[in-house]
């Protein structure tokens, strides 16, 4: 015994096993983020629960648990309880119901059974009943309903999407065209200018798209008025409801499906996940405007970041006389990695938005004053204060680059009569780059990932229209944005129905952790290819 | 050609000097410009007088009172009230006291609540209020004042003056309080019921009160919920009368409230809120007092602070209208503006010569006005923007109203108007703390352990696939672990927590017993096994400990905690469970933590010499000894650094410790609790907290504070680094 402790082995195995324990911990976090990511779009069959009390329950079961028995003697069997979505929000109030399994005294599969995507109020579990044209039966019975059904949605959905483009491209345009006008006016009122020829014309213009906002009404009008049809549904409790064939986003019978034409409502619901917009306060549909809203702030941080860190960079390791001075800034800006950055988001607050933001309004927007346009939280002032926050890391990734390249490089370039700026620029930068590219992939994954910083400025939980679209001038660098990560926090925190959240939020979970660690994986790579040329360029 | 190409060269120097210059500049700006907008809270409060005017006053003031612009000021004179210009001093057409009947104006209650009443000479008195309309004619302002005055009450039957009264809105109706003979009170409540049709009625209640009063009573302070009326006498009591119920006031409570026997109280009122008393004596001191729940006699009057005195008695007192400040001033000519959060006396004005007679703040507590026995009024502007704000406040116990001793809270907003905003960072820096000790008794055992085992004995192959796993955790966005936390981890920790404690044993004990086992393997199985790749082995151990300590957790918790861990913990340890608590904050940013802490110390300690090892190899030491005795010691110092930066990290998590705790901010070190941290607090305040305000300005100090901290422990453990290369780098 005593040689078993003096070998070392056992303290060995123990090292061994906290690694061990720390491996298990990423693994067991990644699969865990994989499993509810990736099994939330699969429709699962839809059940009809009667229970022993005779009441009915229809729809999907979402988890399983036991139920704690804490007074229970030794040898108890374990109980469980399941969650079942039931839907049908506007008519129960509740969608998700725990039954007690015990309870429940018989499980069917009807196969007529639908699942019915709505733009409003969430799932609707039923069975169809007919289907109406302008308060007219159709079709009714549950398979002639369906077929009709099929052949009727299509019309609807792009009836549907006539009427939001007139209400948000045409009457948007409208409305903000006429929001610039009047700011325009109170700029020359501001300007001091009572009447004259400008004030007139704009007035006039005013006017004019008074009038073209007055012609859209009745247009919108007769397109809502155009498509009356209406599915009737009933659904547990004796009850019918009226649902317009516009309001269904989807709908399917999970239950008579086969692997196949699952795997397409799979495909489909992930590429409206990725593709559109969010509803029902971001418990539905896509995420659309948080990806655009990460991947633009990222990419405007990257614009900002990488000549910024790198001039940093060459300033410290080429240009700047070496010595106390230059490697105590050095350490500073290495340990500015380290500052929280709810710091930094901080900073942002204070000198971005309220100093220089508020400045610019009152310099170039007194007209819209008080309502701030550049001094509030923005795409602009996020993306900067995220570029502060990672600049250090590129230019200590540049600088790392610098110091690599062989001496021998930029005298041989020197030696041949080149200035220090063409042998920098020509010589030295190119050799530089991949270990630039190198910092600026980790910056942007880090800056994907933040989100403490942005929540003080500029991101929304719900954005009303994204940094770029068809107005003039196109990129809206002051608008508010959503993000990723914090449609995270919002959705699974703040949110009224976190039971029908959850799921939705672990997919994009995996969506950002997806875009992280491919950035860092792509780092990795960059890096030991790197290694591998400089091995081989050494003179 | 070679003339532009130089030239070009130059420039780019030039472009490159000052723009890496300016850029690093800017970075290490931030520390100023936080800076910046922290210092307005620590700045002096400072006053300037404004102008001192003689006015022509028919008689001595008795009280004053100022209109939100301070273009109108108003002073109960035996007259009546009457209006000055504040630019010139001079008596404006005043609107003249009805009802007086030829008595004189000889009492008034406190200024500046709304209404208040006037005592007569001839034993009554009158409700009135001071209204001020403003209006912009041609763009300009323009105030004007305007007095109403109710009907007499008749207070006194013998028809004594009325010099002492008191008067409050209550939501019983308006109240007078005043002191007939040296130790009687009448109370007068009139209630006025509003019939739908018809006149109104009103309904005069009286209550005559006679009270063990030594000497006389000189003050009388009633407040506005109806529910206290304060008596100070000569003698420096002061008696608490006791209204709650209306039909039978009682004497509640006398307490000895002056710096000694014998000396009387000469002014006394309320702050803002009506819940502190405010005590001036005839030898000049100040202090401030507050009911606190005693324990069995029910409501006890205590002194919260003593203010620096004045030389000579203390003859006016005004709250400000905004905060809990006021002001006081004595016979010399001398005021003082004190704070009675902090306890703090924060200017001291030279007024007049002559005495002054009464004080007032301006509505906006932006400015101070004196009128001295003469009738000379000095107007001071007060510039104090964040008055409740001292190092005492911020970081030490402050007694707040409503709280029975002294306390950190901090609690920034409030359903009231006149609550008053609670702003101790130390409950905060409690709690960063507090969730920093978690996250590192978690992650400092396993990062170390792992870092030392793949360091010195991991497989160099199975190194390559570990290292970048590692990276890439700490890669992971903590607001995906925050998430998991908060939602996954808690609810599951919930159910497990005595299973939790016995994983570290459990664990152990299992992998000691498969080293065990590991001997008896015949030896042919054993060298197919590589060195350096146990660890592929123990996975499923850790996998098999940590169920079979769930599974013995169960049987524990059943067993020995009663089937109720959390009844166990609140009935034996008097502990409470949050679902989210430091527990599964600690996993979760032990997590976050692990990483950083594994790389650096891996780093430090696989660049130990080769030789070193090889020496002590050589000479007989085994692979563990070597370890123990050679590397670590060597490495300490990349550890200890490993650690600060570590710390570094856990102390700066946001998001974590936003999701997985309550964000409640408590200071209880018990794992089962929550906590709230200063990263956290600053993300979930600073969206609303106005521009410039005194809340902005605190969350401006929590970064600075987290910046400095940060800062500071991540540049020791740089040094403690470059020093560590170094020593390698001779050895």
């Amino acid at each position: 015994m005593k040689r078993f402790w003096k070998s070392g082995d056992p303290f060995i195995w123990l090292t061994g096993g906290a690694l061990a324990i720390s491996l298990l911990m990423v693994a067991g976090l990644v699969l865990l983020v994989l499993l509810n990511g990736l099994g939330f779009f699969w429709p699962s069959p839809i059940v009809l629960l009667t229970l022993s009390d005779g009441t009915e329950l229809l729809g999907q079961v979402t988890q399983r648990e036991a139920i704690p028995q804490p007074d229970a003697p030794p040898g108890t069997s374990t109980r469980y309880r399941i969650q079942v979505n039931v839907g049908n929000r506007d008519l129960y109030g509740a969608d998700f119901v725990w039954v007690e399994e015990a309870a429940i005294a018989r499980r069917d599969v009807p196969a007529e059974a639908v699942l019915i995507e709505r733009r409003e109020w969430g799932n609707l579990y039923g069975f169809i009943k007919e289907v109406r044209d302008n308060e007219r039966a159709v079709a009714s019975g549950p398979e002639a309903a369906w077929s009709a059904l099929q052949a009727l949605l299509p019309d609807a959905t792009s009836t549907f999407k006539e009427i939001r483009r007139i209400e948000k491209k045409e009457i948007g345009a409208i409305n903000s065209t006429q929001e610039k006008i009047r700011l325009e006016l109170k700029k020359l009122q501001l300007s001091g200018q009572e009447g004259g020829s400008e004030i007139a014309r704009l007035d006039k213009e005013m006017e004019g798209w008074a009038a073209k906002y007055r012609e859209q009404e009745p247009r919108l009008a007769t397109v809502r008025q155009h498509s009356r049809q209406a599915l009737i549904v009933s659904v547990i409790g004796n009850k019918e409801t009226e649902l317009p064939l516009q309001q269904i986003v989807r709908i399917i019978r999970p239950n008579s499906m086969g692997v196949w034409s699952k795997s397409g409502v799979y495909l489909s619901r992930l590429w409206e996940f990725i593709s559109g917009d969010p509803r029902e306060s971001n418990t539905e549909g896509g995420v659309f405007p948080a990806i655009f809203g990460t991947v633009m702030m990222v990419m405007i941080m990257s614009l900002l970041v990488a000549p910024l860190g790198v001039l940093a960079a060459f300033y410290l390791r080429e240009y700047a006389k070496q010595g106390v001075l230059v490697s105590t800034v050095r350490i500073a800006v290495n340990n500015l990695a380290g500052v929280p950055s709810i710091v930094f988001g901080v900073f942002g607050l204070g000198f971005f938005i309220y100093l220089v933001g508020g400045s610019i309004d009152r310099l170039f927007y007194p007209e819209a004053l008080p309502t701030p346009t550049f001094g509030t939280g923005g795409i602009l002032w996020a993306s900067l204060t995220l570029a502060l926050l990672t600049v250090p890391v590129v230019i200590v990734a540049t600088e790392e680059g610098l110091a690599a390249i062989p001496p021998g490089m930029r005298e041989a370039s020197l030696a041949l009569g080149a200035t220090k700026f063409e042998t920098t620029w020509r010589v030295v930068l190119p050799t530089v780059m991949p270990s630039v590219l190198t910092g600026l992939i980790l910056a942007m994954a880090r800056a994907a990932g933040e989100v403490a910083p942005l929540m003080i400025t500029g991101v929304v939980k719900l954005a009303p229209s994204l940094p770029i679209d068809g107005a003039w001038p196109f990129l809206h660098l002051e608008r508010k944005f959503m993000h990723l990560g914090f449609h995270i926090y919002d959705v699974g925190f703040q949110s009224p129905n976190v039971d029908a959240a959850r799921p939705m939020v672990y997919t994009t979970v995996l969506l950002l952790l997806l875009v992280v660690l491919v950035l860092n994986l792509a780092t990795i790579l960059i890096r030991n290819r790197l290694r591998k040329k400089y091995a081989s360029s050494a003179f | 050609m070679i003339a532009r190409r130089l030239l070009l060269d130059r420039l780019a120097r030039w472009v490159v000097t000052l723009g890496g210059a300016a850029i690093i500049v800017s970075i290490l700006a931030i520390l100023f410009v936080i800076a910046a907008e922290v210092s307005p809270l620590f700045r002096k409060p400072t006053a300037v007088l404004l102008g001192a005017l003689t006015t022509n006053l028919d008689s001595a003031p008795l009280a004053v009172g100022v209109d939100e612009y301070r273009e109108i000021v108003y002073v109960v004179t035996a007259s009546g009230v009457q209006f000055v210009s504040v630019k010139d001093g001079s008596v404006l057409a005043s609107n003249r006291l009805q009802g007086l009947h030829g008595a004189t104006v000889v009492g008034t209650s406190a200024l500046g609540r709304g209404p208040f009443a006037l005592g007569l000479s001839d034993g009554r008195a009158i409700p009135a209020e001071v209204g001020f309309s403003v209006t912009f004619p041609e763009g300009r302002r323009r105030v004007e004042a305007e007095l109403t005055a109710g009907d007499p009450i008749a207070v006194d039957p013998e028809r004594r003056p009325v010099a002492r009264l008191a008067y409050a809105s209550t939501p019983n109706g308006p109240m007078t309080a005043a002191v007939v003979g040296p130790n009687a009170i009448v109370l007068v409540t009139v209630k006025e019921t509003k019939a739908l049709i018809g006149p109104s009625m009103k309904e005069e209640s009286r209550e005559r009160l006679t009270l063990p009063v030594e000497g006389e009573i000189t003050q009388l302070a009633l407040d506005g919920r109806g529910e206290n009326l304060f008596a100070g006498t000569s003698s420096g009591q002061v008696i608490r009368v006791d209204l709650r119920n209306p039909n039978e006031p009682k004497v509640a409570g006398i307490t000895a409230a002056t710096i000694r026997p014998g000396i009387g109280v000469s002014t006394m009122g309320f702050l803002i809120g009506d819940r502190t008393l405010v005590i001036g004596d005839a030898m000049g001191s100040v202090s401030s007092w507050q009911l606190v729940q005693a324990d069995s006699e029910g409501q006890r009057l205590a002194k919260v602070h003593d203010f620096l005195a004045h030389t000579g008695p203390v003859v006016a007192f005004a709250p400000s209208r905004r905060d809990k400040g006021f002001v006081t001033a004595d016979a010399a000519g001398i005021a003082r503006i004190h704070y009675g959060t902090t306890g703090k006396t924060l200017l001291t004005l030279k007024a007049a010569d002559a005495g002054l007679s009464a004080v007032t703040f301006a509505p906006k507590a932006d400015s101070v006005m004196t009128i001295d026995t003469k009738g000379g009024l000095s107007h001071w502007t007060v510039e104090n923007p964040h008055p409740e704000i001292s190092w005492g406040s911020l970081f030490g116990k402050v007694w707040y109203e409503g709280y029975p001793a002294p306390a950190y809270v901090w609690q920034s907003t409030g359903g009231t108007d006149d609550f008053e905003a609670k702003f101790s960072l130390a409950p905060l820096i409690f709690g960063t703390i507090k969730g920093t000790f978690y996250a590192l008794l978690f992650a400092i055992p396993l990062a170390l352990l792992g870092a030392l085992y793949t360091s010195q004995f991991m497989h160099p192959t199975l190194r390559g696939i570990v290292k970048p796993t590692v990276e890439i955790m700490a890669a992971l966005p903590s607001v995906v672990l925050g998430f998991l936390a908060g939602l996954w981890l808690a609810p599951l920790v919930e159910q497990v927590v005595p299973g939790l404690f016995l994983m570290p044993i459990v664990t152990t004990l299992l992998i000691l017993i498969a080293v065990l086992c590991w001997r008896f393997v015949p030896i042919g199985v054993r060298s197919r096994v590589k060195a350096g790749t146990e660890v592929a082995l123990l996975i499923p151990i850790v996998i098999l400990g940590g169920w079979i300590s769930f599974q013995l957790g169960v049987t524990i918790e059943r067993l020995l905690l009663s089937g109720d861990y959390r009844g166990w913990l609140l009935s034996v340890l008097g502990l409470t469970y949050d679902q989210r608590n430091s527990l599964v904050v600690g996993i979760a940013m032990g997590f976050a933590v692990i990483p950083i802490i594994f790389t650096i110390a891996e780093d430090s300690l696989s660049n130990v010499p080769q030789h070193l090892v090889a020496g002590s190899l050589a000479l007989g030491a085994t692979r563990w000894q070597t370890t123990l005795r050679v590397v670590l010691p060597t490495a300490s110092p990349g550890i200890f650094s490993a650690i600060m930066i570590g710390f570094g990290r856990a102390v700066g998590e946001t998001m974590i410790v936003l999701m997985a705790t309550g964000n409640t901010p408590v200071m209880d070190w018990s794992i089962f609790n929550g906590f709230r941290a200063l990263s956290a607090n600053i993300a979930v305040e600073l969206p609303e907290a106005p521009e410039g305000g005194t809340l902005f300005r605190i969350l401006f100090l929590a970064a600075l504070l987290l910046f400095v901290m940060t800062f500071i422990v991540n540049t020791l453990a740089e040094l403690v680094r470059l020093k560590l290369r170094q020593r390698y780098r001779s050895l």
